[in-house]
């Protein structure tokens, strides 16, 4: 078993990954950058390396530098995490070349995979019906061509893309060029990759995903689907374990899973990958692409199966067999997660970073946090403001849903704008409670909805407690309100005095 | 004592009178009521009132407000003495001119006008990046660009002005 594992990520996963290791006898290093010295997955690692400035571009996602901290620091094995390098191909390449295990596929599953493109026609090719669309990257005549033989809606996708980013609907012609301009230069960030392909637009689809897991040996399995129709931006925001459709339609799993592993094993596949499924409103589901890594949302899935899906990761990477068979997997009672952002919903999700002032984390039975958030800490502006993910687990979605509103209540985040208010509204919904759920949820939602209006009783204990606060600070002299201002004025102070 | 409070619902009046932890107050125009405070943590109230038990959590705002967030409401209250001289509200904006500011802290990556440019409602006129997401500030009526007020690249914070249209 490995020694050593250098983790080439940040924030919550590298968190996550860090407490498998621990609980495995695995020593971890962190990497960092400028803005994340002190983030919660450096303050936790055994060993840690400082590889370069803010931007990603210039630090997580630079190879060489991540190779040379693990080098530097005697890892025998690198976790990509998910996002950053995670499904470059070239990086699995390398870490196997520098003699590293890469806990994940084969580089060359992820070039298969790994490119939105490529994976539909492995997807084609294994026999997985896919949504229509084009088979490589477009320039702006190509994508008006497309959109003019197949109509409006269309969706634009990044070639390398994932987690929302590069992502754009289209609805009409005058929006195509700024439409394409955008994802193209917002792929370029996130994946140095500009190349946008072009889908036609399932409206309203749920969006099911099938959990896989490999190893070396030719084994596979599927660890049930999970539903991830809730998004904002195209980017997921709350799922669930198992999909209340499939839960109504059982035969879906199956049918599904089946499918997700053949296109699996038309590329290689081994370790943890994701397949996802458009599913119409006929219950059709169509091949949208495969994760060719850890999934963010992957704690749903280990609360129902009541695995460790990182410990199974490094296991068949370090060549372990799979320890079960297909028959041997059940899913048990219901998981939720909802993912916190520091993000104010109710401005169009425009996100918010800044620095915590408080935090009050929920408790209790059933109630699961990955996160990397600490009081005092400042969430940069450098990078997705995931905070954590809460996650729920009951006996039924009934009372993992009341569960979930429990938790969320007893959730408090101060200093910076939080989704966790919208969350309990989401939740309290009826059509959410009755499983409708669709990608368009989220945005029909807002529009039928008006933010929530506080009871009365609410609105005079504020007043009661604005009033006093004032008095008391009042009281106390303008020192003592604001600490942090004076401690920068100070710094600044001293800075000029030298 | 009388405080006059601008929240959502505009300007309501609170008279408050005791000692901690027990005080008697009248807001907007309702009977007296009585309700105990205690701080058990800081700038975090524990409120007893008319036996229901509240847990208020303040925050103080750059703008000067306060912020109190109650089982997941947030209320943005602005506190005025009335005894004392106050400045009037910030002033509105002169006619006809309109800023595009900030909606969140982050970076300017392209600026796709400038000043003396005649631009169209809904045209894009910057594209502001926070957190990998890119975010385009549109005009939000026809006019002319009197003043870009950043390049690109500048870091800007949430509020902060733009661009102004006339």
């Amino acid at each position: 078993m490995f020694r050593k594992v250098l983790i080439a990520n940040r924030g919550e996963i590298a968190v996550r990954i860090i407490r498998t290791l621990r609980e495995m006898g695995i020593a971890s290093v962190a990497v960092y950058s400028d803005a994340d010295r002190l983030s919660r997955h450096v303050r936790m690692a055994d060993e840690a390396e400082h590889i370069g400035p803010s931007p990603s571009a210039e630090s997580y996602l630079v190879i060489e530098k991540v190779m040379d901290a693990a080098r530097k620091h005697g890892a025998d094995a690198v976790h990509p995490g998910y996002g950053f390098l995670s499904e470059n191909a070239e990086f699995a390449a390398a870490c196997e070349d520098a003699g590293l295990v890469f806990i994940g596929p084969s580089a060359e599953s992820i070039r298969r995979m790994g490119s939105k493109t490529a994976a539909r026609q492995t997807a084609v090719a294994a026999g997985a019906p896919v949504v229509p669309g084009t088979s490589h990257g477009v320039d702006l005549e190509e994508a008006r061509a497309f959109a003019a033989e197949n109509g409006y809606p269309i969706l634009l996708k990044a070639v390398a893309g994932g987690g929302g980013k590069g992502m754009r609907r289209v609805d009409r012609d005058a929006d195509l060029a700024s439409s394409l301009r955008d994802a193209a230069s917002e792929a370029a960030r996130a994946f140095r990759n500009p190349d946008i392909y072009v889908e036609r637009l399932i409206e309203n689809g749920r969006h099911i995903e099938i959990q896989v897991l490999g190893d070396r040996h030719g084994n596979m399995v599927f660890l049930g689907e999970r539903e991830c129709s809730l998004q904002r931006r195209h980017q997921k925001v709350m799922e669930e374990c198992p999909s209340p459709l499939v839960a109504q339609y059982p035969e879906m799993r199956l049918a599904m899973g089946e499918a997700a592993m053949r296109a699996a094993r038309a590329a290689g596949y081994y370790n943890a990958g994701t397949v996802e499924f458009l599913v119409d409103r006929d219950r059709r589901f169509y091949f949208l692409e495969m994760n060719t890594r850890l999934q963010v949302e992957h704690p749903i899935t280990e609360l129902a199966t009541g695995l460790d899906l990182v410990r199974l990761q490094v296991e068949v990477a370090d060549g372990a067999r799979l320890p079960f068979t297909q028959e041997q997997i059940a899913l048990r009672g219901w998981a939720m997660e909802c993912r916190v952002y520091a993000e104010d919903p109710y401005n169009h999700f425009l996100p918010y970073p800044g620095k915590l002032t408080r935090l009050t984390r929920p408790l209790g039975p059933g109630v699961r946090i990955d996160g990397c958030v600490y009081d005092g800490w400042v969430v940069p502006m450098e990078y997705d403001p995931l905070l954590a993910k809460l996650v729920v687990w009951a006996e039924h979605r009934e009372n993992a849903t009341a569960r979930m509103i429990r938790a969320l209540r007893e959730y408090d985040v101060g200093g910076i704008h939080t989704n966790i208010g919208f969350f309990r509204q989401i939740l309290e919904d009826g059509e959410f409670r009755r499983g409708n759920l669709h990608t368009g949820f989220i945005d029909d939602f807002l529009e039928r909805t008006e933010a929530p209006k506080a009871p009365e009783d609410l609105s005079a204990v504020a007043a009661l407690i604005a009033a006093l606060h004032t008095v008391k600070r009042n009281a106390n002299g303008a020192a003592k309100t604001a600490p942090e201002t004076s401690a920068w004025k100070e710094t600044g102070r001293n800075e000029m005095l030298r | 004592m009388k405080l006059n409070l601008h929240g959502p619902n505009g300007e309501q009046a609170i008279e408050i009178a005791g000692h901690a932890p027990v005080y008697r107050f009248r807001w907007s125009g309702a009977a007296e009521r009585t309700a105990n405070v205690e701080m058990p943590e800081p700038n975090v109230y524990s409120v007893l009132l008319d036996g229901r038990v509240y847990d208020a959590r303040v925050e103080e705002t750059a703008a000067g407000t306060l912020v109190i967030v109650i089982d997941g409401y947030r209320f943005e209250i602005g506190v005025r003495d009335p005894r004392r001289w106050s400045r009037k509200d910030a002033a509105r904006s002169a006619d006809g001119v309109q800023t595009v500011a900030a909606p969140m802290p982050g970076k300017v990556v392209r600026v796709l006008a400038a000043a003396g440019d005649r631009v169209e409602a809904g045209q894009g006129l910057l594209v502001v990046e926070a957190m990998k997401m890119q975010n385009e500030m549109k005009a939000s009526r026809a006019g002319r660009i009197l003043s870009v007020a950043v390049k690109e690249g500048a870091t800007v914070v949430a509020g902060e002005v733009l661009a102004t249209i006339e």
